[in-house]
């Protein structure tokens, strides 16, 4: 990638570069979106807050993170853009966007309207893969939106480019020196949904092919179905159709070592003993040096659950292992793997029937063969997903 | 170029060009004819300042009137070499110095808007900084246009650009509104399946353009307010084909030349107002001396104040504050000349920016007694910015 010359922006503009890696691994995380416009969506605030969230850190407020959980965060990108930042005593939001005149900022009505949703600052983005470069330009607080114009029809409020703020220098010097300042304007309470109400609102924006759902109802009523955790969740699993992919191999291959996915996936190393036996990979068959893990909770209890390459392409080896130091898999504890159609298959499950040290599967798939897994007890927050191997 | 002396050159001529090059000044005679007015009712020690000061508050009260003229011719020089300077920033720039300078000239009102006259040093310094900004984007805007292939350009704008080169076109709102639903549409239902290259996007394919028209059908009964007619997947290609070029088109328009008429000349409007202004005049008059007054000792204290806090900085920030400022150097060339990565340099100069806006809001909240909030903040950035640039010139 190309070195960006800093010298064509305004002295004022915050320019962060891009590397391939951020790009390619926001990408791959992005592919659980359940339709292009919101994988591409949820792909831009991915690259904004992968180098957005680390200078900030680094630059002026170690604290700072990012609001919501990454299941949450892919749970809005389906939706509606923008992405929260938690700071020391206030809240940022992230507007990315791929316009390159820097004409407006424009906010989506939630992010201003919704009260769990309102921040004290929005911050204009503007994403580049290309030219490998996300800038942003300029900021405004709440009161400003929402006293600039507001666009009926995509439900935006902006402001034009000279209304911005446009150093973002003056952020933290007035969070430093006029902390007490208003930065929010009043917000008008929602109305209260009935969950019948919630239910047929569900199934009917759940529908994928009602490309915006956002529109979809009045905003009153959209407000207050995104307002309750839950059934915002189910929303977007509907939209989803329940069976999201996670594609095991592609991250696999990719060897993103600080991967950390939507539904908690991250990287592990395999034992020594695994790596020792691995023989030389054939061309087109390249067996990943990477396992995945994930933790479980099941009745209060911290489990972990493996998915390891073993030495030949295409096999794989499934494991539950308990995570507190000697501590055993009850009796009774089922793990099960199903195909994508959620049938059975020979050989699926493996139940303990005595206490053990962990519960194994192992399966042979071919390539781009998908599984669904299962434990009984169901963990907690367990969410079905599909792995596509 | 032959810098112009008489208040009455200054507040009237304009620059003309030789191919790219400065070709003398040209006198417009009805500017003239009301400087001189001007001139005979009100003396100045300071013309310079003054007549710019004075045309700033009548440009305020009468945005689209003469003031704007004499300020456009005012800052001629000031734009000529702010599109001097930016053009050799950027390498194989297909567009010359005048090119430039025509764009941001006429731009002007955003100049005058963002000046603070209670506040800010001069005219002249902050217009250089916009001009610099304005001409740098648009440089780098149009490199980026000319690269995108008519679909990738379409995700390339804001929405209020759009709508603003579909009026440069001469469409009407109906239509307008329409064609940036198809936009949107297009927006949403035609989005890049890799993660970089996207510059370059295909036409979309058939099926693409009938999913476009769904999605136009569907939204049309809630988005649209006036013609909310079915459109098909040929009138939405043929109507985003219209948005590309009008975009194209609108970024560096061809503009007038300086000898064409511009609105209001020669009628009897301009002979009205010109009677208004100098009745008037004497009003502004003492505006602008008791501001011109307290502006001097004010920026006389912030002057002294930023001198001192400047000194008290590191020499390594200090060194980067004047490369940056007072040589012009690139952040490319910085690095080098500190054995560092370009980076480092951005990095580095907002932080001491940082410092110093810090330091300068601290400064006006304790001696001037100002309670800061996130827009004086943004004023107090600007004032900044403009007495960095113009204390490393004079330098």
């Amino acid at each position: 990638m190309n070195t960006v010359n800093l010298s064509i922006f305004n002295p004022t503009d915050l320019v962060i570069e891009l590397d391939q890696s951020t790009i390619d691994r926001a990408w791959l995380q992005s592919q659980t979106a359940g339709n292009p416009a919101s994988r591409w969506q949820n792909y831009l605030n991915q690259v904004a807050l992968a180098v957005f969230l680390p200078w900030l850190q680094a630059e002026e407020d170690a604290t700072a993170k990012a609001q919501n959980q990454s299941a949450e965060q892919a749970a809005i990108w389906e939706v509606v853009n923008g992405t929260a930042i938690a700071i020391k005593d206030a809240k940022l939001v992230l507007i990315p966007s791929e316009a390159d005149d820097l004409g407006e900022l424009c906010v989506p009505q939630e992010w201003i309207d919704l009260p769990n949703w309102a921040a004290d600052y929005y911050l204009a983005v503007q994403v580049n893969v290309d030219a490998g470069y996300v800038r942003v330009w300029g900021y405004a607080t709440h009161q400003q939106l929402k006293q600039g114009s507001f666009n009926q029809s995509d439900r935006t409020y902006s402001l034009s480019d000279d209304q911005l703020i446009g150093d973002l220098n003056a952020l933290w010097v007035a969070r430093a020196l006029c902390p007490n300042e208003v930065t929010q304007a009043a917000i008008e309470p929602l109305p209260e949904l009935a969950p019948a109400q919630a239910d047929n609102l569900i199934e009917r924006l759940g529908n994928p092919a009602q490309l915006l759902p956002r529109l979809g109802v009045s905003f009153a009523t959209w407000g207050a179905l995104l307002q309750n955790p839950n059934w915002f969740r189910r929303l977007v699993a509907t939209r989803r159709g329940v069976l999201t992919k996670t594609p095991v191999l592609q991250w696999l291959k990719q060897g993103l070592s600080e991967l950390s996915t939507e539904f908690g996936w991250r990287q592990i190393e395999l034992s020594l003993n695994a790596e020792g036996s691995r023989g030389a990979a054939t061309v087109d068959a390249v067996v990943p040096a990477f396992g995945l893990a994930k933790k479980l909770a099941i009745a209060g209890q911290p489990y972990e659950l493996k998915i390891l390459p073993l030495e030949e392409a295409g096999a794989w080896r499934f494991e539950l292992c308990c995570l507190t130091p000697g501590c055993l898999i009850p009796a009774g504890f089922k793990l099960k793997l199903l195909t994508s159609e959620l049938e059975n298959f020979d050989d699926n499950e493996d139940l303990a029937t005595v206490a053990v040290q962990n519960l194994s599967l192992e399966v042979d798939l071919d390539p781009g063969e998908s599984l669904v897994w299962q434990v009984e007890p169901t963990p907690d927050d367990y969410q079905q997903e599909v792995l596509q191997f | 170029m032959l810098p112009r002396q008489d208040p009455v050159e200054i507040f009237s001529t304009f620059i003309k060009f030789d191919y790219d090059r400065f070709g003398g000044w040209a006198t417009d005679t009805r500017l003239r004819r009301s400087m001189r007015q001007s001139l005979t009712k009100l003396a100045a020690d300071n013309p310079d300042n003054f007549w710019a000061l004075y045309w700033h508050q009548i440009w305020q009260q009468q945005p689209t009137g003469l003031a704007r003229e004499h300020l456009a011719a005012y800052l001629q020089e000031v734009c000529f070499w702010s599109a001097t300077k930016t053009i050799t920033g950027f390498s194989s720039s297909q567009y010359t110095v005048s090119d430039c300078f025509q764009v941001a000239i006429a731009r002007i009102d955003k100049v005058l808007q963002g000046f603070d006259r209670e506040r800010g040093f001069n005219l002249k310094s902050y217009a250089s900084i916009t001009f610099a900004n304005l001409i740098r984007e648009l440089l780098r805007q149009k490199k980026e246009i000319d690269i995108c292939s008519d679909w990738s350009l379409l995700r390339k704008l804001s929405q209020k650009r759009m709508i603003e080169a579909l009026l440069d076109a001469g469409l009407d709102s109906e239509i307008i509104e329409s064609y940036v639903l198809a936009w949107n549409c297009l927006k949403i239902v035609y989005v890049p399946d890799r993660p970089s290259s996207t510059r370059k996007l295909p036409k979309p394919e058939p099926e693409t353009w009938l999913a476009i028209a769904n999605l136009y059908n569907q939204e049309r009964h809630t988005q649209l307010k006036q013609s909310k007619e079915a459109a098909t997947a040929e009138n939405l290609e043929k109507w985003l084909l219209i948005c590309v070029r009008a975009v194209r088109s609108s970024l560096f328009p061809k503009l007038n030349s300086l000898n064409d008429k511009k609105p209001g000349y020669d009628t009897g409007e301009i002979v009205d107002s010109l009677v208004g202004e100098v009745d008037e005049s004497l009003l502004v008059d003492m505006i602008v001396r008791e501001e011109m007054e307290q502006r001097s000792q004010q920026h006389t204290d912030i002057n002294q104040f930023l001198t001192a806090t400047i000194q008290q900085l590191k020499p390594e920030e200090q060194k980067l504050l004047e490369l940056y400022y007072a040589l012009d150097l690139k952040q490319a060339e910085i690095a080098q000349e500190l054995n560092t990565k370009q980076y480092n340099v951005s990095r580095k100069l907002s932080k001491v920016r940082k410092e110093l806006l810090m330091a300068l809001a601290q400064w006006s909240q304790s001696t001037m007694h100002i309670s800061l909030t996130s827009d004086i903040l943004d004023n107090i950035s600007s004032l900044l910015e403009e007495w960095l640039a113009s204390h490393y010139d004079s330098n």
